[in-house]
């Protein structure tokens, strides 16, 4: 089954260290190996993001970056997996490293189910 | 306290048992103490499986003995069980089972070491032979896992018992999983998987890598045993389910780590690509009453695209390469030209006509023969699809298989012969074991009659 994961966190927390670059890239390689990973990347900031709302008025076209945001996904990745535990040990695998190389880190990750090719009937 | 939520500010503070900070609290009840048990199994079970290639692969090295080492693995599983729920899930699971495991592997030797020494001074060991110290390898991973892949699929073993040593020490399935997906007993498994490892000790078989002249030949049996583990999932032969899918997740994943291992063989890529396009298929070629449903009738939107993408590209890789096609690539670029069909009506059969009398020179058999004979069918007029069949009517194989008259059925249909067309599905009919397929056989008998 797969799994759309979120890395979420304030935008002004600077650059990763090296040591956590690595470290996630080993990670995401081994993923690609087995095939658990399908597709990951980092997304750029909600000042260059864009919404278009659809209101009692019609549509209207709003630039970034949105005063009620906090943490916003400053990254994703779309996992194939075999249970929801997997994936949730995927992710805290993920944690774990942001934790272990980059101890000033905050953040949540976000483990959402796709729906679609394998749901049941 | 770590795991917990600090309400200063509403937001979650770093939580270093991040997998389930309930497990963290003291159970209040019986029931709490049942949660944080099975919260404890699914981490420790989740984290197992991430894993378990690599950690018995490390085991199997340090111990050169697959039994002791499967034995080390299931210790540290049950170390986790009783400790987890009580002290909490650790920050890195994985790496909380391998260092467990890890650390008795050290004991065992230990103790033989004692055991070794006592025996020396009994006189009873012959001098000069070398003991390199086990403890001293126990980070060294590279290779591990392919050997290990190697080993549970060594040609001293029976098919069957391959399969079932694969999933358990390179997939990390249970006795229990892998039964279910075989549908027979646990004992059935445990039994050939220990009479696998048993036949591994008796007959002597060397844990390292098989040598460049062998290599070939071992690959091969090992891609045969990820095809088989994958068509019994395609395919079930006996009994009601048509389909158990888990089996063809598990071939998938060996294949794609087999070609991360052995990247400059085409085969393995052309396998993967196999599995991956036929896999595409799982949820489009099951009716809503767990009915087959043909290629040709499937609905082609429920393919999932991310596979067939997956599968073409594995094929890229192989073709790449550019070495001669083997089975494994040519019956994958058979599927990707299926795959690339929007419409059946749209498939490029006279090019899959030529891949079957590639594939009938490089690979001949009687299932590519029928094969060949549907695809001629369809590219050159049913009438050439049967006479590619005339040469197989005696054929020893084919002949207590349902194939053969179903095939024969089809094209008869399409030639405009329905009465030898519903007598051919009737005779497949009576010859297929699966319940399923014998109904779809009965309804074309009865829709031509």
């Amino acid at each position: 089954m797969r799994f759309m994961v979120f890395i979420k966190f304030t935008e002004d927390v600077g650059d990763p260290p090296p040591e956590l670059v690595d470290a996630m890239s080993k990670a995401i390689g081994g993923a690609f190996a087995d095939g658990s990973m399908v597709l990951t990347g980092g997304l750029y900031p909600l000042s260059e993001s864009t919404e278009i709302r659809v209101e009692q008025d019609g549509l209207t076209v709003v630039d970034g970056p949105y005063a009620e945001a906090k943490e916003v996904a400053g990254g994703f990745a779309i996992i194939d997996v075999r249970d929801p535990d997997e994936a949730l040990e995927s992710a805290r695998q993920v944690a774990q490293l942001h934790r272990d190389h980059w101890p000033a880190w905050r953040g949540a990750i976000e483990v959402r189910r796709i729906a679609g090719h394998d749901d049941p009937g | 306290m770590p795991g917990t939520t600090t309400p200063a500010d509403g937001r979650a503070t770093p939580a270093d048992g991040f997998a389930a900070s309930a497990a963290t609290a003291a159970p209040a009840d019986a029931t709490a103490a049942a949660a944080d048990l099975t919260a404890a199994a699914a981490a420790a079970a989740a984290a197992w499986r991430h894993e378990s290639a690599h950690v018995l692969a490390t085991l199997v090295r340090i111990t050169r003995d697959v039994d002791l080492a499967d034995d080390l693995a299931q210790e540290a599983m049950l170390a986790a069980l009783q400790q987890w729920p009580v002290e909490g899930i650790p920050a890195n699971p994985a790496a909380w089972l391998v260092s467990v495991a890890k650390r008795r592997a050290v004991d065992q030797f230990r103790r033989s070491a004692t055991h070794r020494r006592l025996v020396e001074r009994l006189g009873e060991t012959q001098p000069g032979v070398e003991h390199p110290d086990p403890t001293d390898q126990v980070d060294r991973v590279e290779d591990d896992v392919l050997r290990l892949v190697y080993l549970a699929c060594h040609p001293v073993l029976p098919a069957d018992a391959r399969a079932a040593l694969t999933l358990r020490l390179v997939c990390g399935l249970t006795t229990t999983e892998i039964a279910r997906a075989y549908l027979v007993k646990d004992a059935t498994i445990g039994q050939r998987i220990t009479r696998a490892k048993r036949l591994l000790v008796e007959q002597g078989v060397p844990f390292e890598l098989p040598d460049r002249a062998e290599r070939a030949e071992r690959l091969t049996d090992v891609m045969r045993v990820i095809y088989l583990i994958f068509n019994e999932g395609y395919t079930a032969t006996s009994g009601d389910a048509w389909m158990r899918p888990d089996l063809c997740l598990e071939a998938l994943r060996l294949a794609r780590m087999l070609a991360a291992m052995e990247p400059t063989t085409a085969e393995v890529h052309g396998l993967v690509a196999l599995l991956e396009i036929q896999a595409s298929r799982t949820a489009a070629r099951v009716g809503p009453d767990g009915e087959p449903v043909l290629l040709e009738d499937q609905d082609r939107a429920r393919w999932d695209g991310l596979l067939i993408e997956r599968g073409q590209a594995a094929l890229g890789r192989a073709e790449a390469l550019g070495q001669l096609a083997g089975p494994y690539v040519v019956q994958a670029a058979i599927a990707a030209t299926h795959a690339r069909a929007r419409r059946a009506e749209d498939t490029d059969w006279t090019r899959i006509a030529r891949l079957y009398n590639l594939l009938a020179r490089t690979a001949p058999s009687p299932i590519v023969e029928v094969n060949r004979a549907v695809a001629h069918g369809r590219a050159y007029g049913p009438e050439a699809g049967l006479a590619v069949l005339v040469p197989l009517e005696r054929d020893p194989v084919l002949a207590a298989s349902h194939l053969l008259p179903s095939v024969r059925g089809d094209l008869l249909a399409r030639a405009g012969r329905p009465v030898e067309a519903a007598a051919a599905f009737l005779d497949a009919a009576a010859l297929t074991r699966n319940e399923s397929e014998r109904r779809l056989l009965r309804r074309r008998a009865a829709e031509l009659g």
